[in-house]
Parts: C-alpha cells; structure tokens; sequence
C-alpha cells in the first residue's frame, strides 16, 4: 500500500467535518443536502482505505451500496426542496419555522 | 441457498411490486385500494406466523433468521396490519395519492423486517436508509399542510445526516476490526477500545440507531416529525418503527456478550436523560399528536433499562414491553385518528367531552393510556414491572428508582388526557362518533389483548423468552 492508512483516514475525517459543518452552518437547503452528500463520500473513502488496508473487497462493495443510496437520498432531497420552494418560493432554512422543534 | 427462509420478505416485496404496478395503472379507488390492501396485510401475518420457526443463515453470513427475528417480523406484521385499519378515513392524504401510501408503508416494512435480521454493517445500512426513505415520504404525503413539508424536509436532512455520522462510524470500526459481520466486530472491539479510531468509530454508529429510538439526545426530530405528518403515518412511525429500532439495537446489544462497564454508563446516562427529559417536556404539550412523541422519547428511556441489564431476562422483558408498547401505542393512536376524522391534529382539550360523543373511544384512550403509564393490571405495568426485576436483579438499584419517579411524573400528563376525555365539558356541542362495527369490534379485542395480557402475561412471556434465548443462542 503506497499511502499509509492513516493518511487516508485523515482525509476521511478532514472531508466530513467539512461536510459536517457545511450541512449544520448553511442555511441553504441546497447546500445542507450537499455537505451530507460530502459527509457519505467521506465515509466512503475511509472504506476504501480499509478495503485497501485489509486487501479486502467488503469495503470497495460497501462504497458502491453508498453510492447508489447516495444518489437515491439526492433524489428524494432535491424532490422535497422543489415542492418546499413551490409551496413557499424559498429554499432558505429559517422560513420553515412552522414547527417547534 | 435456502430461498425458504426468506418467505416473509419475499411475500411483502411482491405486495410491493404489485402495489407499484396498481399506482401506475388503475384509477384511484379508495375503498377498493383499502380492501384489497387489508388483505394483504392480513395474509402478510399469516405467512409470517407460519414461518415462526424457521432458521439459518443466508447471503454469506449477512442475514440471520432465528425465532428472535421472526417474532419480530410477526410483530412488525401485526403492526402494519394495525395501521393499514386505521386509514378507513385517511382525509389527511389525497386520494390520488392513496396507492403510493400503501406502497411506502409496505416498502418501510420490508425494510424494518430485513433489519432485524441483519447482523452485517452491509445489510443493516441497507434496511436502515430503505425503511428511513420510505418515512421521508411518507411525512410530507399530507394534504394541504405546510407543516407536512417542512417535517419531510427536516426529518430528511437530519435523518441523512444521522445516517451518514453512522456510516462513518461503521468505515472506522471495518478499518480498525478487519470485518463487517457485526458478531466478529463486538467479539473483537472490547479489546481495541483503548485505540480512538474504535472508540469513535462506536460512538459515531450508535448515534444512527439512537436517531431512529429517539433516545436523548437525539430525539428532537421526533415532535415536529409527529405533529407534520399524517395522522397514520404517525402512528406507524410511532408503532412498527420504534419496534424494529429496539429490535435491531437488541441484536447488536446482545451480540456484545456480557456488557463491558464503559458501555453500560453510556446507556445508563442515555436511559435516565431520555425519560426525565421526555416525561418532563410531555407535561405541557397542548398537541396530542406531540404529547405522545415525548412519551416515546421518555419509552426508549425504559426501553434502554432492559438492553443494560446484559441478561436473558432482561432482553426476554424487553421483547415483550415491545409487544406491550405497540398494542398501547397503537390504541391511542386509533382513538385519535378518529376522534380527528377530518385528518387534522389533534388538541388535548379537543378531547373534552369524549365520553358522551363515544364512551367506548373514551374507555379505549382511558385503558391506553393507563397502559402507557404503567398502571396494573394493564399489561404496560407488566412490562414496566418485568423491565425494572431485571435491572435490580443486576444491582441497577438507583436506576429503577429514578425510572419508579419518572412513571409517577409521567401519570401526570397521562391523567390530564383521562381527564379531557371524562371530566371536562366541551365548549361547544360536538356531534356523536359513529364507529363500524370493525372498528369497534378492533376497540374491544385492543382493549381486552391490554388488560389480558396484563393479568395473565405468562404465554407472551414466554415466547418473549424463548425469542430472547434465539438471540443469545441458547
């Protein structure tokens, strides 16, 4: 293994707190289900890396499972925030206060 | 492979394709749509009883099925049935839409039956975000509601989020324990724990499954989840979902054998702040809808006191308070799809009067409720009763007693519901309730299963212990 693990799982943890914090700052919906979408790469890269480290295929598998279910939680998201935004004309977090939370 | 074994499954998938093949063909036709839907569901707990007593493995070792899982799977049959009776009135959902509702609730449910039976991070993530998508839905489903939408789309992006925490969680622990199957994991993690990628790793993964209980400190979806959407769709999230959370965090608790002490003040902390912080935040809720959200945040509390005490016992109690949670759960829920038939939400103080528009909708909330509460001889006191045995039986002496105040606390909010159905007086006159004879008929055998099976808990107990032994493999 050319990069040491410990390297790669860096850049996993470096991603998702990237992610992490564009889904809990932004006030854009857009951008919240984008650093999620960030968030599940991350995780995927820390799988690859193990999948690298242990010369096991179970990782590489799991990383294509979160790709797909990835692309199906962008499908719904994106669903959700146009009729949102046809319903109030806005895709901004603080207008959706009708619930207490 | 064993294709035999995953009968249950398959029957539920192939309701799915047909429902899906319905929503893009025919007219929509309410009545129709129920009937033929009921059926189905029906059927549905029928194959499931009948495949009680299957077991195995398949898929590589990814998929489990003992009598744990399938006592379950009965369960959660038995829960989509109960909710599938609910939507004689479904006024909350457009008509248009009534066959995609079906269709999500039964993908939910396929879902939640193949996570109970998933020991591998694989098909656990799987099941997990299947049955999580479906809800995301399913919430913003309700006609004409702007609070439904908002729900949909914060339950989603904080659901997601959850997910993804926990997907990374599982990346670390696969990269620190060399294995997926969650048996080997738990086997291996106690002596990795003093590594921080494991530790982690742990943590991050279990935020995912407390996210679906709702335990503390992440329950705050769970009001405004319940408040937005449909009435139905909120007692099967209540219901069949909180069951399949239990269940799958009952399998993973077990796996890791005898309880290592770091581990049990984790779920200590987490039972004790989830039923004080519940039970508190219930005593001033006016929505009824939120008011049973926070007992289910104060339930998981209880729940957890089970899960902690490591012993055949205590997971035996846990089973069966599932059972009792969701028959009691499920009667309030009625109550109150159709004291709201017109599918709004429902105010306590829209409660007053009950008794005189339907005394048998009044009993049913009252025995509900009290259940809920943990008065005997409801079957609620013997769960609660049963739960707290084990935790003592394991020196978790001040525990109980914090969970004992906590059911006192929680009979306060409980009678006030009581109270609004018997004693108050309403502001205006409100018109009868008229109940089919299905209906009622579901009141009475909702009413006697509580009150039997409070006094005469022997049967269900033991299958309770016989479930929990499958899981322990005894």
């Amino acid at each position: 293994m050319i990069v040491p693990y410990g390297h790669v799982l860096l850049l996993a943890g470096i991603l998702f707190v990237l992610g992490l914090v564009c889904a809990v700052a932004r006030r854009n919906l857009v951008m919240v289900l984008l650093g999620v979408e960030i968030m599940l790469n991350a995780a995927g890269i820390a799988f690859v890396g193990a999948a690298l480290r242990w010369q096991q295929l179970e990782g590489q598998v799991f990383v294509l499972f979160i790709m797909t279910i990835a692309a199906a939680e962008v499908s719904v998201g994106l669903a959700l925030i146009v009729r949102a935004y046809r319903r109030t004309g806005s895709i901004d977090q603080n207008t959706y206060d009708l619930l207490k939370w | 492979m064993n294709w035999g074994l995953f009968i249950p499954e398959l029957y539920y998938l192939a309701v799915c394709g047909i429902l899906l093949l319905l929503s893009m063909v025919v007219k929509p036709n309410p009545r129709r749509d129920l009937v033929s839907v009921l059926f189905f569901a029906a059927l549905g707990v029928a194959v499931c009883l009948a495949s009680v007593r299957l077991e195995g493995t398949l898929f590589a070792a990814a998929y489990r099925v003992d009598l744990f899982s399938q006592v379950f799977k009965v369960i959660l049959a038995v829960g989509f049935l109960l909710v599938v009776s609910l939507c004689t009135e479904l006024n909350g959902i457009d008509e248009g839409h009534h066959l995609e509702f079906y269709l999500l609730l039964t993908t939910c449910t396929v879902a939640m039956m193949l996570l109970v039976s998933s020991v591998e991070l694989l098909t656990i993530y799987v099941a997990l975000e299947l049955s999580s998508y479906s809800l995301y839905l399913l919430v913003p489903l309700r006609r004409g509601h702007d609070a439904a939408v908002e729900a949909g789309i914060k339950y989603l992006l904080v659901g997601t989020s959850a997910s993804a925490v926990m997907l990374f969680g599982f990346a670390c622990l696969y990269g620190v324990i060399h294995t997926t199957q969650v048996a080997e994991i738990v086997r291996v993690l106690p002596g990795m724990l003093g590594q921080p990628v494991a530790t982690i790793g742990l943590l991050l993964a279990f935020c995912g499954f407390f996210f679906k209980l709702a335990v503390f400190p992440f329950h705050f979806w769970a009001p405004g989840v319940y408040q937005g959407a449909a009435n139905q769709v909120t007692a099967f999230i209540a219901t069949a979902s909180k069951v399949a959370a239990i269940a799958i965090l009952m399998r993973i608790v077990a796996l890791s054998g005898g309880g290592d002490a770091y581990l049990v003040k984790v779920l200590v902390t987490l039972s004790i702040a989830s039923m004080t912080l519940g039970n508190l935040v219930a005593i001033r809720q006016k929505d009824m809808k939120r008011l049973l959200a926070y007992s289910t945040v104060a339930h998981a509390g209880y729940v957890l006191i089970g899960l902690l005490s490591f012993s055949p016992s205590g997971y035996a109690s846990t089973i069966f308070y599932a059972f009792a949670y969701l028959v009691m759960k499920f009667t309030c829920f009625l109550v109150l799809v159709k004291v709201a038939a017109d599918g709004s939400d429902l105010q306590i103080a829209q409660l007053a009067g009950l008794h005189r528009r339907s005394p048998l909708l009044a009993m049913a909330l009252m025995v509900g409720v009290f259940g809920l509460a943990g008065i005997p001889p409801t079957v609620g006191f013997a769960g609660k009763f049963l739960l707290f045995t084990a935790a003592i039986e394991k020196g978790h002496l001040a525990l109980v007693f914090i969970a004992m105040i906590n059911v006192v606390i929680s009979l306060y909010y409980y009678l006030l519901v009581v109270k609004a159905a018997y004693l108050l007086e309403p502001d205006e006159d409100r018109p009868r309730i008229r109940l089919s004879a299905p209906i009622t008929l579901l009141l009475w055998v909702l009413v006697t299963v509580i009150v039997a099976a409070g006094i005469f808990p022997a049967y269900l107990l033991e299958v309770a212990d016989a479930a929990a032994r499958a899981l322990l493999g005894l």
